[in-house]
């Protein structure tokens, strides 16, 4: 199947001009499968952390959403141990006015303000909800022991 | 009878008139000739004794005749039929033989009045004739004239010699005939007596040679057809028998034979209406040999009288041509010699035809119930023809070779010819140069007979022969008897040529007329073109020769084109062409166009059959002197041809008759419809071009008319076809050469199958007809009603189809009547109107709350006009194609937005905006239309005008309700329309569909995106439709020309379009392929490129095909 023009045009958009601490990269051998590396913001328990995460552009992208996933382990309130992740534009908010690049972007934000109320994680969620210093600690110790 | 024999007569000649005298019989000297020919009179004085033993019978006859009033009661006569005038008393006395009963017959049938007026009745003198004949033919004069052998035979005038050495009468045969008593008595009649056959009718003006004929006349309101007998008393005993009365009758009413009889048996009393046997011997005579009077080409003099003359000319000749051929019969008589051509004719087609004729007449006059009306019949005749009878017909004339040799045009004419057209110049100079068949001298003409005459009579007595006479030759097509060797015509060189329009007639002709011309030095001309005259009538010598000049005859709105196209065809100064019309008149022509002025005299003179006609009843009001006229018919052109030839069709018509009059060697018609739709308009064609023996319309009757209306199309078509082969070069548009070019090469033409995808509302409304479409089929399978119930499943299928061009459609009850289709309306009057779902798909796919978009601001209109150019936010596309606005302004490709909702939709989420995420409605999209492409003369007006200053030359832009722009096909067609716009905006568009309303949804699209239209259907008057061809043809305007398949299938000529639009698949695609051919036909320059519109997964697939399936049938 060839390769939607808007596929063509963000992987070109994504490599020409890079989002800082953001980076993804397409598969040589399938061109909707990206490696993508988000560092951890600042000021934020995942900061210094590399984290790797795989994103797929489905068929009918951008119709529906890119699947993606967190590869390396983290400790969040809405990313499950698998690395799923909880963020409305990757489900009912979708738009195909949305991208890889605001995606990502969307992901990166979602590190610095974790969601307790909406969790995915729930064990984490209520760890955060009890102890937010602890939480932010196991997240930060996480980080450095995972995220590197 | 004619003027022209005294000075015609060749002065050696009179030698044989000199010894005349002795050959023909003595005439009895009471009897009076007033037609006989002028060389009757001179022989009598000297003529020898011997030759006219006047038997003393007669006598007592002669005195019985002359005590007029004897026994003649004139009060018996007054008393039955009252006071007559003594006048009157006195021609019916005459007349009846005093015979009282006789004369009230006569008085009551009212015969005597013609009789009053004809000269006074000779008594009546009976002979014996035979004696007569056999003495006088036995002293008779051995002619030293011969036709065939003596020099100069040939010649038209050495005739008369040969008529003069022929007795008064001829001895040809006899027969038995059956006539019935009209008296009683005793010893009226017996065995061996002879009889005089006597008619009752006389023609006017003129007595019966016969000797003994007693004039009798009747008033011929009917068919007069009595032949009565006499005794030697000159007492009526009987009339033939009607059979052979008729013939019998014709043949001495027109003086063509003399009848004698003898009793072969009689009763010894006779009784009212009983049978006689009588024992005829026939005559000819020798005024049957003169020529006919309406044979001469004098006609001009009876213009006026065209109609009526020469149907009773006709009629005459059709008598005398039956009664002749029926005489041959009786007397057993067969001809010596037969063209072959004719030969196959069997004479019994003869008289089949003249049978058939008979009746026709009969049942015609007894319609009418009127005298005078029996005219008619021979106007009418030729049913028209069906049209695959012509194909059929055209079909063998066309069985054209394409390895036919070609030939180069001569240098001085400058246009390319086509190899088809150079092939046509080789066929017609090979015509007009076929000088082959005159070379034959003792071939005969191909419709006369030779006959033998009889050496013996029935009794097997010699009958005199008369030297060097032992033939005769009779025509029997035209009743005409000759004792000349009647020599083959002059084939006609020329011919028609009835190429389709559009193929170059008019060239090929100009190539003709170059190539093939008399060459000046005029020294050997003199050998090639004089053999080449046909006939001329009898005052050519006044008509000058005009050897180098071309006589064009053509519709008036065609003199200029032709004038224009003669002058561009030739290097300057090779033809000199003149336009004889209107002021042009007033030359001499004869001065202008004859030899001496070779060097002066035009090449080509073009005319009109106005002018023809004209000129044709000026001559004829100068008694058919043509050659003080001056005009056309003062000269003897070396060629004529006859543009748009089925003018002269009718060959009754005066413009025919003039066109005949003209002489020429070289003859051509042109036409594209040689026949347009009876038999009859090639025969006009025919005699215009002089081919023999066709040229003659009892024959052209007898082989063609007659069999074809009798059924016999075969027999007809096939001889029609062995006239044409030879004459007629016809090729057509659509003949493909062996290699199979067309014979014009037409521009290519591509057909493209455009894929339609239904909206989704569409596909709804289109599913749920066919499932239940499915459910309707598989009940009548189940029940076994499938067959009887095929309307319903038609009505279904038309639903279907219906529903691929626009859902609306099938909701339409004009449309269901339009396609008549009972089966639909019964359909939609019972169950189908209840049906809620449907009506509720089809009204969610129509409806329109319309709301007003006035309210939007300028400004919103400006960021939409600045989006434009960016990308697509879905599918990244740059510009966006064909950029729609969500109702919340947001900007994408229009399909790319309505997936998206459709994508929405169809996981159950109500739509919102890719941007802005507001719910939005799939009727909510609006279409930008931009306006950069508008025609400037139209004033647009929009709704959604944008305001942006001219300055910033922005277009113009204006958003439209997606749903507004109704199906799937008719936004594909808009598509296409405004990519044809933007690649070349002169570019002219033809839209076919078979539903007429599904027309009337595209027309308010169209309108909206201001594309110029035009409606062709079968709803539009006559002359509507003309207006509007000629509009789409002329104007500048990009038209897009909306036609109903049914109404702009056939015939039309849309060249003037390149590009060609089939909504809607029709079951078969030669249909669809005469549809598309009328834009990519003969004259149209470009490339043709064709769209059919196909939506997916759905019947028109299917349909498709069908269609390659019935290809490979």
């Amino acid at each position: 199947m060839s390769l939607p023009k808007r596929i063509i045009k963000e992987t070109e958009r994504l490599m020409a001009d890079p989002v800082p601490g953001i980076s993804a990269v397409p598969h040589e051998d399938n061109l909707r499968y990206f490696d993508v590396t988000i560092e951890g913001p600042s000021q934020s328990p995942y900061e210094k952390g590399i984290f790797q995460l795989e994103l797929f552009l489905p068929d009918d992208y951008p119709m529906t959403p890119p699947k993606i996933r967190f590869l390396t382990k983290i400790y969040h309130p809405n990313i499950d141990r698998l690395g799923r992740i909880c963020l409305d534009v990757l489900k009912s908010n979708w738009s195909p006015a949305l991208q890889i690049r605001t995606i990502l972007l969307s992901i990166q934000a979602l590190l610095g303000a974790p969601n307790p109320d909406d969790p995915l994680a729930n064990d984490v969620a209520q760890d955060w909800k009890k102890d937010e210093k602890g939480a932010i600690e196991t997240a930060r110790q996480w980080t450095q022991q995972y995220a590197k | 009878m004619s003027s022209g024999y005294p000075e015609e007569r060749p002065h050696k000649k009179r030698r044989f008139f000199a010894e005349e005298p002795s050959s023909p019989p003595a005439p009895v000297p009471q009897i009076q000739h007033p037609d006989s020919p002028p060389s009757f009179a001179s022989p009598e004085p000297s003529h020898g004794d011997a030759s006219s033993p006047i038997t003393l019978p007669m006598d007592g006859q002669l005195s019985q005749s002359m005590a007029v009033g004897d026994g003649f009661d004139v009060s018996l006569l007054q008393a039955v039929v009252g006071d007559v005038p003594p006048s009157v008393i006195e021609t019916l006395k005459a007349q009846s033989n005093n015979d009282v009963q006789r004369a009230i017959n006569i008085y009551l049938d009212g015969s005597y009045q013609i009789a009053a007026s004809a000269p006074p009745p000779t008594a009546p003198v009976r002979k014996p004739s035979m004696q007569t004949t056999l003495l006088s033919g036995l002293a008779r004069h051995d002619s030293e004239v011969s036709n065939a052998s003596t020099p100069g035979s040939d010649s038209p005038t050495s005739l008369e010699p040969a008529l003069r050495s022929m007795p008064t009468k001829r001895y040809i045969g006899s027969f038995g005939v059956v006539g019935w008593a009209t008296k009683s008595g005793t010893n009226l009649i017996r065995h061996e007596e002879k009889v005089n056959i006597e008619r009752t009718k006389i023609q006017p003006a003129s007595s019966k040679p016969g000797r003994g004929g007693r004039v009798r006349v009747l008033n011929h309101k009917k068919q007069d057809i009595v032949v009565r007998f006499t005794n030697l008393r000159g007492e009526e005993v009987g009339r033939l028998e009607n059979d052979s009365a008729a013939w019998i009758s014709a043949l001495m009413d027109q003086k063509v034979c003399l009848f004698e009889g003898s009793c072969v048996y009689a009763p010894e009393k006779l009784r009212m209406s009983e049978t006689v046997y009588l024992q005829l011997r026939c005559y000819l005579l020798r005024s049957a040999f003169d020529k006919r009077k309406f044979t001469k080409p004098d006609n001009n003099r009876e213009v006026n009288l065209f109609e009526e003359k020469e149907s009773a000319d006709e009629k005459a000749l059709r008598l005398r041509q039956v009664s002749l051929v029926k005489l041959f019969d009786s007397v057993n008589l067969q001809p010596s010699r037969v063209n072959s051509t004719t030969e196959k004719h069997k004479r019994q087609g003869l008289l089949q035809a003249a049978e058939k004729e008979e009746k026709a007449k009969a049942k015609k006059t007894a319609d009418a119930g009127e005298v005078g009306s029996t005219q008619a019949s021979d106007e009418e005749d030729g049913e028209e023809l069906e049209q695959d009878q012509l194909d059929s017909l055209y079909k063998k004339a066309q069985s054209f070779d394409f390895n036919t040799p070609e030939m180069e045009p001569a240098n001085t004419f400058v246009m390319n010819l086509r190899k088809y057209q150079r092939q046509a110049l080789h066929w017609m100079v090979g015509k007009e140069k076929d000088e082959a068949v005159s070379k034959d001298e003792e071939s005969m003409h191909p419709l006369w007979e030779e006959y033998q005459w009889p050496t013996e009579d029935a009794d097997n007595m010699p009958v005199p022969a008369v030297a060097f006479q032992t033939m005769f030759y009779v025509n029997p097509y035209s009743g005409e008897l000759s004792l000349e060797f009647p020599r083959q015509e002059q084939n006609c060189l020329g011919g028609v040529l009835a190429d389709e329009m559009g193929l170059g007639k008019t060239i090929e002709m100009l190539s003709l007329i170059h190539t093939h011309r008399t060459e000046l030095p005029t020294d050997d001309f003199a050998g090639n073109a004089v053999n080449a005259l046909p006939r001329l009538p009898k005052n050519s010598s006044i008509v000058e020769r005009a050897p180098y000049t071309t006589l064009v005859v053509a519709p008036m709105s065609l003199l200029a084109q032709w004038q224009s196209e003669a002058e561009k065809a030739s290097k300057d100064g090779t033809l000199k062409v003149m336009v004889y019309y209107g002021p042009e008149k007033l030359v001499n022509l004869q001065k202008l166009c004859c030899q001496a002025n070779a060097a002066n005299a035009p090449n080509v003179i073009i005319t009109s059959y106005g002018v023809i006609l004209s000129e044709f009843n000026q001559v004829a009001a100068m008694d058919g002197n043509r050659g003080s006229h001056g005009g056309l018919f003062s000269l003897d052109y070396f060629r004529i041809i006859l543009d748009e030839a089925h003018f002269i069709k009718n060959r009754q018509s005066k413009t025919a008759k003039a066109c005949y009059e003209l002489s020429a060697t070289h003859r051509w018609v042109l036409t594209g419809t040689p026949i347009v739709n009876r038999l009859e308009d090639l025969f006009s064609l025919v005699r215009f071009l002089k081919v023999e023996p066709w040229s003659n319309f009892s024959f052209w009757k007898t082989f063609i008319t007659v069999p074809f209306e009798a059924g016999d199309f075969i027999r007809a078509l096939d001889v029609v076809q062995t006239v044409l082969e030879p004459l007629v070069l016809r090729r057509t548009k659509d003949m493909k050469t062996p290699d199979g070019k067309a014979l014009v090469p037409l521009p290519p033409k591509t057909i493209e199958v455009a894929k339609v995808e239904l909206s989704q509302d569409e596909r709804n409304v289109y599913d749920h007809i066919f499932m239940r479409a499915k459910r309707v089929f598989s009940a009548n399978a189940d029940a076994g009603t499938l067959l009887k119930s095929y309307t319903t499943i038609f009505a279904q299928i038309l639903r279907l189809r219906q529903s691929c061009c626009n859902p609306i459609l099938t909701r339409n009850k004009t449309i269901i009547s339009d396609e008549e289709d009972a089966a639909l309306a019964a359909d939609l009057a019972n169950g189908l109107a209840d049906d809620m779902d449907l009506q509720s798909l089809i009204e969610r796919f129509s409806s329109e709350n319309d709301h007003d978009v006035n309210k939007f601001g300028a400004h919103v209109l400006k960021q939409i006009q600045d989006e434009a150019d960016s990308e697509c936010p879905i599918c990244s596309e740059e510009p966006m194609v064909e950029q729609a606005v969500t109702g919340c302004w947001h900007s994408a490709c229009k399909e790319c937005l309505l997936n998206y909702i459709g994508h929405q939709r169809e996981k159950g989420n109500i739509p919102r905006c890719f941007n802005c995420r507001e719910p939005i409605n799939a009727r909510d999209i609006f279409e930008v239309v931009r306006h950069d492409h508008a025609l400037q003369e139209d004033n647009i007006r929009s709704d959604f005008l944008d305001d942006a200053p001219a300055a910033t030359q922005t277009p113009r832009i204006s958003l439209r309700r997606i749903g507004l722009t109704g199906s799937a096909k008719t936004q594909a067609l808009l598509t296409q329309l405004k990519a044809i716009r933007r690649e070349n905006p002169k570019i002219k568009s033809v839209v076919f569909s078979q539903f007429t309303s599904f027309l009337d949804l595209i027309e308010p699209a169209l309108t909206r995106d201001h594309i110029p239209f035009l409606r062709f259907d079968g709803s539009i008057a006559q002359k509507q439709r003309a207006a509007i061809l000629t509009e789409f043809a002329a104007s500048h305007k990009p038209y897009v020309l909306l036609l109903s398949l049914r109404a702009g299938g056939v015939g039309l000529n849309l060249t003037c379009a390149q590009r060609v639009f089939m909504m809607d698949p029709w079951w078969s695609f030669a249909v669809e392929a005469q549809a598309i051919d009328r834009v990519h036909r003969m004259g149209q320059e470009a490339d043709v490129k064709v769209v059919r519109f196909i939506v997916e997964g759905s019947i028109e697939e299917k349909m498709l095909r069908i269609q390659e399936r019935k290809k490979f049938m």
